[in-house]
């Protein structure tokens, strides 16, 4: 188990900056995830941690070592890509062997470790298939498979469930997070969605236009969102006037209460749509005060309403981001 | 009851368990082929026929009769020369093409700067490839040719080019004529084929410790095999079979194609005139094998590409 | 990827080198055809100091008023124009067929493409001198040569459509425009056709280079192309011959450049893989 931590990186291509300044250090043993849309420099951050891009400015350690110029190839790191990563001219054995043979290990320790991998990502009859003949979710796990075989010291995931169907990236995701958290391997994982960040991470790093707007478990980044940015990206938001000064207030459906009652905390408005979604209900309120449409999460069964009656709404106390206008 | 499954077949409502095609299913299946007559007619009329045709023509002995004679003729003494020398400037000519077309297209294919490089190889490569023919002689006559300017320029730098055995017909000087059209051929082949050199293979192979050296020799080359030697192929019959510039270039009659032109051309008896095509079919016979390995070799490579 | 400097240096400098090199081969044989044609001075008396004399294009004007020029040039013309309309009246609605009713046939139908190159044109001609007692009638007239160019362009159109229809969504378009009402014909020249226009530019192109290039055939079967038209002028008067040929080059690239072009421009439009499709225009 190794740290990994990237100190002042700054990254430039052309005119374009991918990365400002990134300060970010992963513990040993942790499962940190770079969420963010396209081009924030999450892609770029773990590209620069493989070796694959030199930064411009800027230390990563690998533990206590510094790594900022060793080549890719002597980094002794894991990486899955996003997708066609397997050599197409190997079959699966010999893509998970392929980086113990780069280290001259013999061939009855390679066959059992090959046969330990594949084991590990449940793969273990389909050692003589070509990956071509595999199924995306199954040529992922051949992918992580090989990536892990050197045993390295930390492990890159690069939108690894990207390219695969809603129902393989579920289960492919709770398995990459179990095989993580067995073999204790501190990993680094970029993605979009924030779902999977949620679900596997034991922090989140989101990032945008190339600098880190916040870095928390699971539960900071959704519940106390660092910036307006934070709070849009990761979950859904409501945007409300600030009834107590200037700007916006960013706030969670779940976090706005409903009621019949009117008080000069609340803002009055319509229904005007209500949708069941099993334990939780939509209601749709247009806010007359904005002519804005919101969206209340409530406990299904706990508020009774129907589109075209009138309502109050308020932001949970202590709940809620004040963006300035 | 034990839950069974059936699986039907191309039967309309019908289901049935694995048992002989109804009518309808190959009812079906055959008029899913009547759309491709046209095609397959056209060939028939206006490729097969011909084909066939130097076929019958020479399978025929010396009296006229049915008979293998002219073909065991066609492949002896002056027609074997004729043969070996249209393989080794063949094959010369394609090795030349891969190692130069295969580098060339590697260097437009990964080439970053400048930017217009990539497009102007492509697309001067599909104009040469299909340059041919008369104008190619021409251009070669022209710079090579005794009287050409690129003798003269050679004589100049005290290098004469005919004091050995240089000629444009021969074997090196087709070698150097041919590779105008197949180096490009090459190229337009490869080009496609390095474009599907996923980066990615290229990072995962650094990534697991893998040198420059170490990628090329287990996964690119491997990968890039089937592409190469499919190109190989389609330059050696390409090479091999070319009439027009040969025919302007010289009137060597150990060039095949030329050879039976000249069979059949010529003031000939019923005899000979089975001779020459049974040079035409030996010419056949020889393109198809070439033809049949360059089509597994590139269903190969367009698996891999796939996957 | 991190290298060496010298490595980075060599790994730059030799595709430059070979690159130039090329450049150079392929430049030279061109010029050396072009002074011969259009400079009126023999390679013995040339030197540094006439390097620029005697220079004039009468050499190919001279061509222009042959008796046999305008004849050739003409034919040639129309026999592209035919082939050309052969070819996708043919291959168009083949090549749809396998793609909607047959996909199993496609490896099959891409193998029968390559047959060309198995029955090389000088054999092709050698078959059909057999058969010539027997059909006459049909291979006396010049646009007898029609069907036989079709075969020779082949390989590049079949694959030059066959990508054009990889790269549009066939299956749904036909769907969507017989669900809407239209018949199966007004479907081929309304959605399908349009969609194939940069295919069918560059598969005319091309038959329209091998057409303009094609001399095995009509030598043998003394029909009297442009090509032939140039193997003889030549014998007479080899510059003209020569700045014929030059011609017939500029005419081909040019038809090159243009699909270069168009092929670039409908490209950027989609967000399809341009640059496979460009290059798959040959074999």
């Amino acid at each position: 188990m190794t740290s990994l931590s990237f100190t002042g990186i700054r990254k430039t291509f052309g005119t374009t900056v991918a990365l400002e300044s990134l300060d970010l250090a992963l513990q040993p043993g942790e499962l940190v995830s770079l969420l963010g849309p396209s081009g924030c420099g999450k892609t770029t951050a773990l590209r620069i941690a493989a070796g694959f891009e030199i930064p411009d400015t800027g230390v990563v350690s690998l533990g206590e070592n510094v790594i900022t110029d060793t080549p890719a190839h002597r980094r002794n790191m894991g990486m899955v890509f996003q997708s066609y990563s397997l050599f197409p001219n190997l079959t699966v054995a010999q893509n998970v062997e392929f980086g113990l043979r780069n280290r001259k290990v013999e061939k009855v320790k390679r066959n059992s470790r090959v046969g330990e991998m594949l084991e590990l990502v449940q793969l273990s009859d389909l050692g003589k298939r070509y990956p071509h003949q595999l199924s995306g979710g199954q040529q992922q796990r051949v992918a992580l498979a090989r990536a892990l075989a050197v045993q390295p010291e930390v492990l890159l995931l690069d939108e690894p469930l990207s390219a695969l169907d809603a129902k393989v990236r579920a289960t492919l995701r709770d398995e990459i997070r179990r095989i993580q958290t067995e073999l204790k391997t501190t990993t680094l994982f970029v993605t979009h969605d924030q779902d999977e960040a949620l679900a596997i991470s034991d922090r989140i790093g989101v990032m945008s236009n190339g600098r880190l707007e916040q870095l928390g478990t699971p539960e900071d980044v959704y519940l106390r969102p660092a910036s307006p940015f934070v709070a849009r990206f990761v979950g859904s938001i409501n945007e409300l006037p600030n009834v107590n000064g200037s700007g916006q207030i960013l706030v969670r459906p779940e976090d706005v209460t409903i009621s019949a009652d009117e008080n000069e905390l609340t803002m009055r408005g319509t229904v005007t749509r209500v949708t069941f979604q099993g334990p939780v209900t939509i209601i749709s309120v247009r806010v007359d005060v904005v002519d804005q449409l919101i969206n209340v999460h409530a406990a299904s069964g706990s508020v009774h309403t129907e589109v075209g009656d009138r309502v109050s709404v308020a932001v949970a106390p202590g709940r809620g981001i004040i963006e300035a206008a | 009851m034990a839950f069974t499954h059936t699986s039907p077949k191309k039967v309309e409502g019908v289901v049935a368990t694995a048992a002989a095609p109804s009518f309808f299913s190959v009812l079906r299946r055959v008029s899913a082929w009547s759309g491709l007559i046209p095609f397959f007619l056209f060939l028939i009329l206006f490729l097969f026929i011909p084909a066939v045709s130097v076929f019958s023509q020479a399978l025929h002995d010396a009296d006229g009769s049915f008979g293998f004679s002219a073909m065991r003729e066609a492949i002896s003494g002056q027609n074997l020369d004729a043969f070996i020398f249209s393989l080794k400037f063949s094959a010369g000519a394609a090795s030349v093409g891969v190692v130069v077309g295969g580098f060339l297209a590697y260097a437009a294919a990964t080439a970053t700067r400048p930017r217009w490089l990539r497009n102007i190889v492509s697309s001067f490569s599909g104009v040469a490839a299909n340059m041919g023919g008369l104008p190619l002689a021409f251009a070669f006559l022209s710079l090579l040719g005794r009287q050409g300017l690129g003798t003269k320029i050679l004589n100049a730098f005290g290098w004469d080019l005919y004091a050995g055995d240089f000629k444009l017909g021969e074997v090196s000087g087709l070698i150097t004529v041919y590779s105008y059209f197949n180096i490009p051929l090459m190229v337009l082949v490869t080009l496609p084929a390095i474009d599907g050199l996923k980066t990615s293979w290229r990072e995962a192979c650094a990534n697991l410790g893998g040198s420059a050296w170490t990628y090329w020799r287990r996964v690119g080359l491997p990968i890039l095999a089937p592409s190469l030697l499919g190109g190989f192929l389609l330059l050696f019959a390409n090479s091999f079979s070319a009439y027009a510039t040969a025919r302007q270039l010289t009137d060597n009659s150990k060039i095949v194609p030329l050879r039976i032109s000249f069979f059949l051309g010529g003031d000939i008896s019923i005899g000979e005139d089975a001779v020459g095509y049974s040079l035409a079919a030996w010419m056949i016979i020889l393109m198809g094998i070439s033809m049949a390995a360059y089509w597994l070799l590139r269903r190969r490579a367009e698996r891999w590409s796939h996957s | 990827m991190k290298h060496s400097g010298t490595q980075r240096t060599i790994g730059r400098l030799l595709p430059t080198l070979v690159l130039i090199a090329s450049a150079v081969f392929f430049a030279f044989p061109l010029l050396a055809m072009a002074r011969f044609a259009f400079q009126n001075l023999q390679v013995i008396d040339l030197g540094w100091n006439n390097l620029f004399e005697k220079w004039s294009i009468s050499s190919v004007t001279a061509s222009f008023s042959d008796d046999f020029f305008a004849e050739a040039l003409t034919l040639s013309l129309k026999l592209a124009v035919g082939t050309a309309l052969f070819t996708l009246g043919l291959l168009i609605p083949t090549a749809v067929w396998v793609h909607l009713r047959l996909p199993k046939a496609r490896v099959f139908v891409e193998f029968l493409t390559i047959l060309p190159y198995v029955i090389p044109a000088i054999a092709l001609v050698a078959g059909i001198v057999v058969v010539k007692p027997h059909a006459r009638w049909f291979l006396n007239s010049d646009y007898s040569l029609i069907p036989f160019y079709v075969v020779l362009a082949l390989p590049f159109t079949y694959r030059s459509i066959d990508t054009g229809l990889r790269a549009i969504d066939l299956k749904v378009l036909v769907e969507a425009s017989r669900s809407l009402g239209s018949t199966w014909v007004a479907t081929l020249l309304r959605v399908v056709i349009p969609n194939l226009r940069a295919a069918i530019i560059s598969s005319t192109f091309l038959t329209v280079a091998v057409v303009l290039g094609e001399y095995t055939i009509s030598d043998v079967l003394l029909k009297r192309t442009f090509p032939s038209f140039m193997a003889q002028y030549r014998q007479s008067d080899p510059r003209g011959g020569y700045a014929l040929a030059i011609l017939a080059l500029l005419g081909t690239t040019l038809l090159f450049v243009a699909i270069g072009v168009l092929s670039k421009s409908r490209s950027a439009r989609k967000q399809q893989p341009s640059r496979s499709q460009e290059n798959e225009i040959l074999v």
